[in-house]
């Protein structure tokens, strides 16, 4: 394996066809080591696969990255070096793909300030049976409260986002697919949602230190 | 803890605990993540370079989980770990 510099890999990976082909398979070979090493050691949920499979997987998102790579080789900055961006790439291309597998089948059809995310019953103190009857009474109070805020403070977007990956526990890169935007419109759409959240709960009498201590452990 | 009470705290987490108003979205964490990752890697510390992003990373799960990625192969790369897998 060559050690490049960032500027050897550039102009190798735009350079003649013979010099190119051969700086994109150390890339994509070395991209391929970096995933497989990520999905053998690090991913608990593949683990059920076996080690051909996720080489075979490995080396199908390399070859995903290399490409994504080159799509983008006018935006590295050399900042790091090469083979440092072109792996966070390729983390974002494999970990990515890992999403879409898992979410598959998630909507956020469901998912309505009508629904029953935090459910009409939620207020039964069935889950606290450690809760003496006064405690049990202002939970429940408090929970209505919420719900009612849920409803009253937020638009239907801002709920189901927050719903999913704050409840859900749903990727924000899986939930932006569905909402028809980017991840990190989202993510402002979750801070202004959080921050009418807590305005609206304060004027409720609900501030965030007595939330807290009321639902601490 | 039933499973409404876990959603609910969950919910009330998110809105008043782990989330700070922090000042990084996720582009502007996510374009420092190479630079910042080598040097972690190499041994410094995040929060004393960059705040904000550690900040970001501890509220944000996706850009947590691909920092962490990053990080974990890049510990590999440099400690010999990375071999070519065999079919």
């Amino acid at each position: 394996m060559i050690d490049r510099t960032n500027e050897q890999w550039l102009a190798e990976l735009t350079g003649p066809p013979d010099v190119q082909a051969l700086a994109l398979e150390e890339l994509r070979g070395r991209l391929q080591r970096g995933i497989f090493y990520y999905l053998s050691r690090e991913r608990s949920d593949l683990a059920d696969l076996s080690s051909s499979e996720i080489t075979q997987m490995a080396e199908d998102l390399a070859q995903d990255a290399t490409l994504r790579v080159m799509e983008n080789l006018d935006s590295f900055r050399g900042d790091s070096r090469f083979t440092t961006w072109a792996t966070k790439i390729a983390v974002r291309v494999a970990i990515s793909d890992l999403r879409r597998a898992r979410y598959k089948d998630f909507s956020l059809d469901n998912l309505t300030a009508d629904g029953d995310l935090l459910p009409a019953n939620a207020t039964g103190v069935t889950g606290t049976p450690e809760l003496g009857p006064e405690d049990a009474t202002e939970r429940d109070d408090v929970m209505q409260r919420i719900t009612a805020a849920l409803k009253d403070a937020l638009t239907e977007r801002q709920y189901q986002a927050l719903v999913a990956v704050a409840v859900q526990d749903v990727p924000l890169e899986i939930v932006a697919e569905r909402m028809g935007t980017n991840r990190n419109a989202l993510y402002k759409l979750l801070h202004d949602a959080r921050r009418k959240l807590r305005t609206y709960m304060e004027t409720q009498g609900l501030s965030t230190q007595y939330m807290m201590n009321l639902f601490q452990d | 803890m039933g499973i409404q009470d876990e959603q609910l705290r969950k919910l009330i987490d998110h809105i008043f605990d782990s989330h700070q108003d922090d000042v990084l979205d996720c582009d502007s964490c996510g374009c420092q993540l190479e630079c910042l990752a080598e040097k972690v890697a190499g041994g410094a510390s995040l929060r004393e370079m960059w705040p904000e992003v550690e900040a970001h990373l501890m509220c944000c799960r996706d850009c947590r989980e691909e920092w962490q990625a990053l990080l974990c192969i890049l510990r590999a790369e440099s400690n010999g770990q990375l071999s070519t897998p065999e079919k």
